[in-house]
């Protein structure tokens, strides 16, 4: 229980990973899939900055008092968020590509239209 | 030449955008700035090589913040010759592209592009680093399969997306484990921190495991792979030799990068199971891709599933884990590249000519396209791996380290695997040179209304005939990879002490 | 042994590659095409036979390629044991040329240039296979050989071809794979692949069970080729290729590069000495035992003549086998001198099967009833081979049976002396029925006579109606009760068949009457002087 308490930001991180997954397997509407994704992947931003907190620190800046939260995870994570925006519009894109062909965005159907491989 | 590394990641993105500019001003200018750049990146890249190989690592700190807080890249001979390796393919596979390829100039950009991503995985001696190159290669390649105009092609590249994003992201978990393991990320950095938080610790094996699964998938390891022929497939011919040459094989770069510089051989002896991942996920793909591979019935499918095998046998040198297992890793990741790209482009090449894009469809090949059939036919044996091509050669270093090391489980499946690869391969070759043509002629009887119309779409629209620069890099492919076998040895001996550094 | 750097060893290997790219290249001109495989075929055996002096006195040309592998180099060698097989396969190829030219001439093949560039390239294989001074450069071009006959094996394109060439790509690969294997253990064990008369000196303090291994796997990769059974079955179903090739390749190049292999393994990677304390002599030995005897009955129920022959050369080439297992000089000289004894015997009966084919369309002996009248030289020569199988004296099978009997008995092994003499009597009990048939069978009693109405050679002059062509062969078939009546003077087919027929019946015939003027005997003393130190 204690453990719990202690790790509860580490909890929400997998929790939210797992949430992503599940959506991102489970769902056939392709744009659900990508939300998945997307979660999945705030799940991981999560995890990054909860690993740089240090309890009662103060934000790395040199006027503050030490010890400092680690920046070097919000660093990465700011380049990650990045990334995945631009994944996101890309797989968008690709997403309006396909329902202008198809006229729809579930997955089974398409496969129907296009009979199976 | 102390800013060559920078330069060789910077130059191709420089590019990338010159392209877009130029495209501002006028249409169709990409090819002309892609092959500026690649050939500059080429000459680049090739004097980084000489350096890295004759006299040790080239390091630079990007920015002047020295390692570990800085991010370095680090240029030793393996990601010298990877670096090489993506600028020469490039620069070969846009002899093809001038007449097959998507002109647009974003594609040029976008190609620019995965050139700059696929660069940076191989200099990077970081691997937050690594894990951006890794989302920016991946992302250029979704563009790129997605740039075929059919609504196959994109489905292809949103399937690829997402089970390449999911990868890369277990791969930034992995990261983030080792993080919090160590602090830091530099990757000479994180071996030795990693080896003093302790091998064993569940941190450091959860890391490793992560960043390995998330590798597999880039690579295609079965049963990760799934990915992988729906994109090959689905992509324009000029696109999937680029990447069928490129991308999984960079991956499998990263993959050795990681396991032998950053988690180091006595991570694998601390953990058994690692290495027995290693070892399932290689003996899997070995002989599942092949299987796969047999029972296709459209050539790119079934050239993709024989990239699930091949990087099977580059996953098993990984798992043997010495000298000459390693070497033979680094030439068959040249050797494929070079082999199987060939193939895809002989492939589109055929296509273009006569219209034919499966299996059935190349009965009788050999009297309507002889070049074509017997490009395809040494390619396709070098890959078997029929001595002296460099496909034979690579095999053979896989072997023998397997050998050296004990792993006779290894070493029978590899070898077994040339059989595996030679059932697909000798019911195509059988098909072409020993059938006779069905239907009449050039693929517009019989069933040409519907392969001509795949062709149309497929080359963007310009069916009716190979061009001259087609034709040209498929045969400089089939040149190449017999070459490369005889050249095999010196490299294997140049790389020695890269190889050397990896292991100890 | 004086080693002497030469080019010429890595010429011969050369010289028919560079041919293969020629022949392709005049594709459409089928004389100038053929000028080159004869040019070649000359140039190729002028190379190997002139190394013989100087092998004679004791040189080994060497040519050096610089390293392949750690540990491996690149180099050829022409030591006596790869000249003896050298020489074999280039100077039948030059006979083989001529009768290839008349065979598809004569039956108006198809895809005639894939076929002379492949034969090339199967002969630059075959004699690097001879000239490969280590395991593993003989590993390369024993694979470019397989690679090289496929399109020879597949060469007709239909069903049953195509079925043969799978197996054949299926079993040689297969073989090749263990090979290989071999190889790299042996290579591993000892840190060198190269053959040393006598065997690599390594080997001896590797782990037995290693050594043990290595070899299996290496006997059982070059039995592949060699058709040890049961690793035989592809070479019967290897016979719907052209007869030349099933002459040249299945009967002299091909198979006899596996059993060259062998050599290789027990003389110069093993070594005499070290097989016996491994013990792995008589488990080979009793394979090829058994695969002589089987072989030849299975070859008594062959109809199909080619069959027959193919079974025939199962079962000699395992007298080969034998005679190298059981390790004595003696049975070893006469192992070495069987290589080419049965190479000049059984290529005088392929080229008499293809001769039959193309005159009369006729391949199943109970339809060659009386058939010696239509092609008395023929068949005589046919006649003159097979006696020389069974071992009857002043042809060359005697010779080298000789040998082996007298090696077996004094090595001990009179089992195998037993093995060898059923199996003599079992060749005649398969050969003279075709003897028999072709001349001494009265005309009315066999079926009737496939007739072929057209010149010599098979060409046919086009001015008959066109009735009942078959096959697009353009030839007429009819049925008769007698064959036509031909005189011995050479009216029965054109000389580009007959005389490499005649060729290759005298050279068997020479290497019986005085085997010690034919080059080959004085070679197989040298090689066996050299691996045992025991002058024969």
């Amino acid at each position: 229980m204690d453990l719990l308490v202690s790790r509860f930001h580490y909890l929400v991180a997998f929790f939210l990973m797992g949430v992503g997954t599940f959506v991102m397997i489970g769902d056939r509407n392709l744009v659900k899939k990508v939300i998945g994704l997307n979660v999945f992947q705030t799940g991981i931003f999560l995890f990054f900055i909860v690993s740089g907190y240090v309890e009662g620190a103060s934000p790395p800046l040199l006027t503050a008092p030490s010890p400092y939260v680690s920046p070097v995870p919000h660093v990465l994570i700011l380049t990650a968020i990045v990334v995945g925006v631009s994944l996101t519009a890309v797989s968008l894109g690709l997403i309006v590509r396909i329902y202008r062909v198809y006229g729809t965005l579930d997955e089974a159907l398409i496969r129907e239209v296009r009979g199976d491989e | 030449m102390s800013d060559l590394p920078p330069m060789l990641v910077a130059l191709p993105i420089l590019g990338a955008v010159a392209t877009m500019l130029v495209g501002l001003v006028r249409s169709e200018t990409g090819w002309p700035v892609a092959v500026l750049t690649s050939v500059l990146q080429v000459g680049a890249a090739g004097v980084l090589a000489r350096g890295a190989l004759r006299h040790g690592p080239v390091r630079y700190a990007v920015g002047g913040f020295a390692a570990p807080y800085g991010i370095e890249l680090v240029v030793d001979g393996l990601s010298a010759t990877m670096a090489l390796l993506v600028a020469s393919v490039a620069l070969g596979v846009l002899a093809y592209a001038r007449k097959a390829g998507p002109r647009s100039n974003p594609f040029y950009a976008t190609y620019l592009l995965l050139v700059g991503g696929l660069t940076g995985i191989s200099v990077t001696g970081d691997v937050f680093n690594m894990y951006v190159f890794l989302e920016i290669s991946g992302l250029a390649t979704y563009a790129l399969v997605a740039s075929g105009d059919r609504g196959e092609s994109a489905l292809a590249a949103l399937k690829y997306l997402l089970v390449g994003t999911f990868g890369a992201s277990l791969f930034l978990l992995g990261i983030g484990y080792a993080y919090v393991a160590t602090g830091t990320l530099n990757m000479a950095d994180l071996s030795a921190q990693l080896a003093e938080a302790g091998h064993t610790t569940p941190l450091v094996v959860a890391a490793f495991s992560l960043m390995v699964v998330g590798l597999f998938v880039k690579v295609a390891v079965f049963p990760l792979h799934a990915w992988q022929p729906t994109a090959y497939a689905g992509a324009p011919d000029t696109v999937s030799g680029l990447i069928s040459a490129l991308v999984s094989t960079v991956a499998a770069y990263a993959l050795i990068r990681i396991v032998f510089t950053v988690f180091t051989v006595d991570f694998l002896h601390a953990n058994p199971s690692a290495w027995r991942v290693l070892v399932a996920g290689s003996v899997a793909s070995i002989v599942t891709g092949s299987l796969l591979a047999v029972s296709q019935s459209e050539i790119k499918r079934m050239l993709a599933y024989s990239s699930v095998s091949q990087f099977g046998l580059i996953v098993g040198a990984v798992a043997v884990a010495n000298v000459t297992a390693l070497t033979g890793a680094a030439i068959h990741l040249v050797g494929h590249a070079v082999m199987k790209g060939g193939l895809f482009l002989t492939t589109g090449t055929v296509a273009g000519e006569t219209g034919a894009r499966t299996v059935d469809d190349y009965g009788g090949l050999a009297k309507r396209f002889p070049a074509g059939s017997g490009v395809f036919g040494i390619l396709a044996f070098a890959l078997v791996g029929v001595p002296p091509a460099v496909g034979f050669v690579g095999k053979l270093y896989i072997v023998l380290g397997a050998i050296e090391a004990g792993a006779w489980l290894l070493a029978s499946v590899i070898v077994g695997s040339t059989l595996l690869t030679l059932a697909y391969v000798a019911r195509l070759v059988e098909r072409m040179f020993f059938w006779e043509p069905e239907g009449e002629g050039r693929g517009d009887g019989g069933d040409g209304a519907k392969s001509a119309s795949v062709l149309d779409e497929a080359t963007g629209g310009e069916p009716g005939g190979a061009s001259r620069g087609m034709k040209a890099a498929v045969l400089a492919a089939a040149v190449v990879a017999v070459v490369l076998g005889a050249a095999a040895f010196g490299y294997g001996q140049l790389i020695e002490p890269t190889i050397l550094r990896l292991v100890s | 042994m004086i080693h002497v750097a030469s080019v010429r060893p890595l010429g011969a290997v050369l010289v028919s590659a560079i041919a293969v790219a020629l022949i392709l290249a005049s594709r459409g001109r089928p004389d100038v095409r053929e000028s080159w495989t004869l040019l070649a075929s000359v140039a190729k055996f002028g190379t190997v036979a002139s190394m013989v002096p100087g092998v004679l006195a004791g040189q080994v040309y060497v040519t050096d390629l610089g390293p392949f592998l750690p540990g491996v180099e690149f180099s050829l060698r022409a030591d006596p044991l790869g000249l003896l097989f050298g020489l074999v396969a280039s100077g039948l190829w030059l006979v083989t040329s001529l009768y290839s030219i008349g065979y598809m001439r004569g039956l108006d093949e198809g895809s005639q240039t894939r076929y002379f560039a492949a034969f090339a390239g199967s002969l630059s294989a075959a004699v690097g296979v001879a000239f490969a001074s280590n395991l593993v450069v003989m590993f390369v071009f024993y694979e470019l050989l397989a690679v090289a006959t496929y399109p020879l094996v597949a060469h007709d394109g239909t069903g049953e071809a195509r079925a043969a060439g799978r197996k054949y790509l299926a079993y040689t690969f297969g073989g090749g794979v263990a090979v290989l294997t071999g190889s790299l253990i042996v290579l591993w064990a000892t840190g060198t692949t190269a053959f040393s008369p006598g065997g690599i000196s390594g080997l001896a303090a590797a782990d037995p069970v290693v050594a043990r291994g290595a070899f299996a796997l290496l006997a059982a990769g070059f039995g592949v080729k060699a058709a040890l059974m049961p690793l035989h079955s592809w070479l019967p179903d290897a016979m719907v290729a052209p007869t030349p090739v099933s002459a040249l390749l299945h009967a002299v190049a091909v198979v006899k590069a596996g059993v060259f292999g062998i050599a290789r393994l027990v003389l110069d990677v093993f070594g005499p000495d070290l097989m016996t304390d491994l013990g792995m002599g008589l488990p080979l030995a009793g394979v090829a035992a058994f695969t002589l005897l089987a072989a030849s009955l299975i070859a008594l129920r062959q109809d199909n003549l080619k069959r027959r022959l193919a079974y025939s050369t199962v079962s000699q080439l395992s007298y080969i086998v034998l005679g190298l297992a059981v390790l004595s000089p003696v049975s070893l000289a006469g192992a070495l001198l069987h290589i080419p004894a049965h190479a000049f015997m059984k290529i005088t009966m392929f080229f008499c099967a293809g001769a039959i084919h193309v005159e009369t369309h006729t391949d199943n002996i109970s339809e060659m009833g009386g058939i010696g009248a239509r092609m008395p030289l023929t068949m005589a020569a046919f006649a003159v081979a097979a006696a020389g199988m069974a071992g009857i004296p002043l042809v060359a099978g005697f010779v080298s049976k000789y040998f082996l009997l007298i090696g077996t008995l004094t090595a001990g092994r009179a089992v195998f002396t037993v093995a060898l003499l059923v199996s003599g009597v079992l060749n005649i009990a398969y050969f003279w029925p075709v003897v028999y048939a072709a001349f001494f069978e009265s005309r009315g009693k066999a079926d009737h006579k496939p007739v072929v109405e057209g010149e010599p050679g098979g060409r046919f002059s086009g001015s008959v109606a066109t009735t009942s062509f078959e096959g697009g062969h353009g030839y007429r078939r009819a049925q008769r009760e007698d064959w036509g009546r031909r005189a011995p003077t050479g009216a029965e087919s054109t000389w580009l068949m007959l005389g490499p027929i005649l060729a290759a019946a005298a050279g068997a015939i020479v290497l019986g009457v005085v085997p010690d003027a034919a080059v080959f005997l004085r070679i197989v003393r040298l090689i066996v002087a050299g691996v045992t130190g025991v002058a024969i």
